[in-house]
Formats: C-alpha cells, sequence, structure tokens
C-alpha cells in the first residue's frame, strides 16, 4: 500500500482527475489524504453534533474534527464551544465517553478541571506552581479549536479562521434541512439517543459516491431483493410490512429507475428525487399513523405549507464533505475519515416533536433495517467499499471510470441535472475536491 | 432449580442451535423458532425497549425467513466467501417461567472466519423458551453482544 507521505502539489492533485477518469491515488495516496485533511475537513463546515444533544449548560459531544478529536459543549454563556479533547498540562486525553453532561472536564492525571467553554477552573495545591501561573493564561486552557456555526439545530465547526457563511457553503442544500426541521408538527427535531457506528477498511469518499449511486442497488442488493420479492406480504407481526418494503425498494424496474432524478451542485453537494417511496415509508399513502401525523402537522402549518413540506421526495441529500440526510425518514449518516483507509459512518435517527410515536418507531426502524451492522442492505455495500480499496491500492491500470452519462448531464441554473443512470454527482464530488484542494491560501 | 434431567434437556436444545449455525443449516435453524419467535440482538447495554431504541436486529419469523434466505439461496457479497463459525455456548442457568416455558440465560463465544480475516463475538443470550413435545421452541432469544454500543463491522451469521 502507498503510504509514503511526500509533499503533493496542486498540479499533482489536477493531474489526478480527468473530465470521466479519476486516477487511484485519490483513494489510497497518504499524501493525499493529509492535503484533505488540510485543505478539505479543516477548512469547510463539518457537521459536529445537533443542538437537540447540548440542551442544558455543560452538555457535551465528542467527536472529530479533521485530525483533532474535540468536544462540542454548551457553557453557561448559553454558546456552544469546539474544544481539543487534551490537558493543555501534559497532554492527556481528559473525556473518554462520546456524551453527557459535565459542570467541568477533569483531566484525571492533576485534577486540572476546565469550564464548558475550555478556561481553567482550578487546580490543586495551587502555590505549587510559579507565581506568574494564571487560571485565566490562554496557554493553560483547554484549547478552542476552530468556529461553530448552527443552521436550525444542525451545528457545524471549521478550522478555517476566515470561513464563507455557513448557508453560502450549504448552498441549495438548506433546503434539506428546512424540510427535516419542517416535518415536525411542534417544529423541532430532537436527535435519537441510539445510532450506530461501521467503521471500514475503505476511504471516505467510497461512501459519499456509494450514497449518490443510484445504479449499484440492482446488483449490490440483489440477495435482499429476491427473498423480499419472494416473501408473503404483511407477514411480520412487528412492522406492517416496513423492512420487507425497504429490501423491495432497492429492486428498480426500469420505469422507475428511468423516474428517478439526480441534482448536482457546484461545492460537490448532490441529492435524488423519487426514490424509496412505498407502503408505510411513503407519506403519502392513508395509514392511520400518517393521518394522525398530517393532522398534526396541518394544525401548526395549514393545509397547503402542509402538503408542501410532505411533498419534497428527496432520498440522500449529500452535503460535502460527510454528511447525508434524509428528510423524510428522518436519517443522517457522518463520515468521519480516520485514515486513507480507514473511515467510521456514524448513522442516526431523528424524532419529530410533535409528532405519534409511532412515526419515530418508523424512523428507528428504517435505521435498524438500513444502518445496522446486521442491516441486510448497508453490510452489502459496506463490502464493495471495502473491495474498491483493496483493489485501489495497486497501480497497475491505476485510471477508474465515471463517464456514465457524460454526455446526457443537462446544466442547471446552480449546477447539474441528470437520470438515475448519470455518474454525474460523482463528476461533481471530484470537481468540487479539485477546487478544494488546489486552493492554496483561504 | 430445575432437574438434571431438564437441564440437560435445555442444555441439548441450545447445542443443536449452535451446530445448525455452524452448519449453515438456517432454515433448520429457523425451525427452532414459534411461527411468532423472536431475534433481538440489541443496541444498547441493559436496552429493554425494542420500538425507540434501535436495535441491532429485532424480527420476528417472518423476517427472519427473509434474513435466512438471504443467507442461503441469494448468496449476499458480505457471505463472499461463506463464513465459518464455532458458536461456544457456556454457562447454561436455566429457570421455570410462569407461563409453563422456561428462561435461559447462557454466556456465548462466536469465532468466525471469513476469507483472510477472523473475529471474535462475545456475550450473554437470554431464550424465553416454549415446551415443544419433547424439545422446545423458542419464543425470544436476545443477544446481548459484549460491544453492542460500540464500533462494529459488518456482520452477517446469525449468533
Amino acid at each position: 500500500m502507498d503510504k509514503s507521505a511526500s509533499p503533493i502539489t496542486s498540479d499533482d492533485i489536477r493531474s489526478l482527475v480527468r473530465p470521466d477518469h479519476v486516477h487511484r491515488r485519490a483513494y489510497a495516496d497518504a499524501a493525499v489524504f493529509q492535503l484533505e485533511q488540510e485543505r478539505i475537513f479543516s477548512r469547510l463546515w463539518i457537521y459536529v453534533a445537533h443542538e437537540s444533544q447540548l440542551r442544558k449548560p455543560g452538555d457535551f459531544v465528542r467527536t472529530r474534527l479533521a485530525a483533532y478529536e474535540i468536544l462540542v459543549t454548551r457553557h453557561t454563556d448559553g454558546n456552544i464551544y469546539v474544544l481539543q479533547n487534551r490537558c493543555p498540562h501534559r497532554g492527556a486525553r481528559i473525556c473518554m465517553v462520546d456524551h453527557g453532561n459535565a459542570k467541568v472536564f477533569s483531566c484525571p492525571y492533576h485534577a486540572w478541571s476546565f469550564r464548558p467553554d475550555g478556561s481553567l477552573d482550578s487546580v490543586p495545591h495551587r502555590k505549587s506552581y510559579p507565581e506568574a501561573f494564571s487560571l485565566d493564561d490562554p496557554q493553560n486552557h483547554m484549547q478552542r479549536v476552530g468556529r461553530v456555526a448552527v443552521y436550525r439545530g444542525f451545528v457545524f465547526a471549521t478550522l478555517n479562521e476566515n470561513p464563507a457563511p455557513l448557508v453560502l457553503h450549504l448552498g441549495p442544500m438548506v433546503k434539506v434541512i428546512d424540510n427535516l426541521v419542517d416535518r415536525a408538527p411542534d417544529g423541532e427535531i430532537e436527535i435519537a439517543d441510539s445510532s450506530f457506528t461501521l467503521e471500514y477498511q475503505g476511504n471516505w469518499k467510497l461512501h459519499l459516491e456509494n450514497a449518490a449511486d443510484i445504479f449499484h442497488p440492482s446488483f449490490v442488493h440483489n440477495s435482499s431483493v429476491a427473498p423480499a420479492r419472494r416473501a408473503p406480504a404483511n407477514a411480520s407481526l412487528l412492522d406492517q410490512d416496513q423492512t420487507r418494503e425497504m429490501l423491495l425498494a432497492n429492486g428498480f424496474g426500469t420505469a422507475e429507475w428511468e423516474g428517478i432524478q439526480l441534482n448536482g451542485f457546484s461545492g460537490g453537494h448532490a441529492y435524488m428525487n423519487n426514490i424509496y417511496s412505498k407502503g408505510v415509508l411513503a407519506s403519502q399513502d392513508a395509514d392511520p399513523v400518517v393521518a394522525r401525523y398530517r393532522a398534526a402537522l396541518t394544525a401548526r402549518l395549514g393545509p397547503e405549507r402542509t402538503a408542501q413540506v410532505l411533498a419534497m421526495n428527496r432520498f440522500n441529500n449529500i452535503i460535502y464533505p460527510n454528511l447525508v440526510l434524509n428528510a423524510q425518514y428522518q436519517q443522517m449518516r457522518v463520515t468521519v475519515p480516520l485514515s486513507v483507509d480507514r473511515t467510521l459512518v456514524h448513522i442516526h435517527c431523528f424524532r419529530l416533536k410533535g409528532a405519534p410515536d409511532e412515526m419515530f418507531h418508523r424512523a428507528v426502524r428504517f435505521l435498524s433495517t438500513l444502518g445496522s451492522p446486521m442491516s441486510m442492505i448497508f453490510s452489502d455495500d459496506v463490502e464493495m467499499l471495502e473491495r474498491c480499496q483493496q483493489g485501489l491500492t495497486r497501480d497497475v491500470g491505476p485510471w477508474i471510470d465515471f463517464s456514465r452519462g457524460i454526455g446526457t448531464d443537462r446544466r442547471s441554473q446552480d449546477g447539474s441535472i441528470s437520470g438515475a443512470a448519470s455518474e454525474m454527482p460523482m463528476r461533481i464530488q471530484f470537481e468540487a475536491w479539485v477546487s478544494y484542494l488546489t486552493a492554496e491560501a483561504v | 432449580m430445575l432437574d438434571w434431567q431438564t437441564q440437560r434437556r435445555i442444555e441439548l436444545f441450545l447445542f443443536e442451535e449452535a451446530r445448525l449455525l455452524d452448519a449453515g443449516q438456517f432454515q433448520e435453524w429457523l425451525k427452532l423458532y414459534e411461527p411468532q419467535g423472536i431475534y433481538w440482538i440489541p443496541s444498547q447495554p441493559g436496552q429493554t425497549d425494542p420500538l425507540n431504541v434501535a436495535s441491532i436486529v429485532y424480527e420476528d419469523h417472518a423476517i427472519l425467513a427473509i434474513r435466512v434466505q438471504r443467507l442461503l439461496e441469494a448468496r449476499a457479497l458480505v457471505l463472499t466467501p461463506m463464513p465459518h463459525t464455532t458458536h461456544l455456548i457456556g454457562n447454561v442457568e436455566a429457570e421455570e417461567a410462569g407461563d409453563g416455558g422456561f428462561t435461559v440465560s447462557a454466556a456465548f463465544v462466536c469465532v468466525e472466519h471469513q476469507g483472510d480475516r477472523q473475529r471474535i463475538y462475545s456475550g450473554r443470550h437470554s431464550y424465553k423458551l416454549a415446551r415443544h413435545g419433547d424439545s422446545f421452541r423458542i419464543k425470544m432469544k436476545r443477544v446481548a453482544l459484549l460491544n453492542s454500543d460500540g464500533v462494529h463491522t459488518a456482520m452477517a451469521v446469525p449468533l
């Protein structure tokens, strides 16, 4: 495997991407990964937490931002802070849990204690430190890394000192966040306590490409589509046939396939329309739970606006570089790159506040069916991501093909539109990738 | 405490289940479940709620039947090459349940070998068993993985 970390230039990056092909080094060169950490995961806005995890002062979430392990905290001043999870005294990691509430973060080594904004609250045996030692000296604080911006409850952070406004980065993708929040009858969503974290031995971009790839399900997911087709309808007593319908949904007929539209945007974002909309998954179906939900939503928004909100039928909404949102099933996936060939995927769902409990049960069911390590769907995706990485570690025949649909994409006002059989979203992603990686200065 | 013969019959039933899984006889394995039997792998330690909390698996017979078909016929990608497993069951403690059946708790270790890698799963099974002639049927099997809320790789063969 190529792990050499020789310096890499903008010309090198440009030479890795052709209009219809990408060089395997984009996925397997540690130097490229290093540059991605600096110019993509440090400079762009990265999703780090949801505000429903940070309601009270002291609430915190532990996650990663580029090369840092960070704590996203809510301080008593009401602000959100991003702190490096490291004691400034001797360098030890402080917090060892993924989320919770703490009045102070106390380092277990010599008991320096920090407030949720990172400031130093106390050190034991103060008199043994030099006279010049000050609790107020920022050098003695947990280091604040990066800036924070929130869009309707979604907390993003960046190490960029001079970032573009968050809404500018999100661009047309704000609509999917709006839609997810607008679906809640109380106007508020809450991230579910339970989630999954999967690790795969492959580059982070593979997951992003797969989320935008509507060509693969008929092949990759055949082993779950075929038995679901043979299984009787409504046989399960647990889930109103939701699991079987989800498995079935990957078996597109040609007509359904051609009805799917892909939308790609400069900046690397993409989404798809008209997919996965049968059975209890479909908000337009008249089942009693949806009827109660629709009534609750109508009470707040009125009939016209309710119809508008529920009509948005987009599947994976991919917010570059690492967030995949699905508003109609209240799902979210967050990709965390660990190294050039190792990636974590955090898989979450949301509760629509004010909606019937059964709506949340369905979102939880969706999460398990698609995102569990024993998912009959995603486990096969992960297998393919790993096989791609294995194939990309050797330099013989180094160019991989993204040409499908290249003559048929249409330009729209702010991006490109194509049919489901196009690899347009990957071409959009790599266009953005080159532009981010070759931007020398911020 | 159960009489030793009943205890032994329950142990042998669990060993039979483990053997069917090791032999890849998933359809035979499914027959050990009651028509409304449930197979549950929680995602959280101590999880009691399968509706509001995500599960690694929470499936009844009808959905398990699809899962078994996938394992058997339609050769899933994640199952090529087919993993080989040893399901080891121990520390079996059984007692009578109020409904004439039994509740059983057992420790397990499963070693899975696939291609060039080997993985180990471990934890505790709890069963609700119903009597079925000389043998038993599973009303509920709950698999408490040691690392239920940890970082996972894709898994395929039932535990």
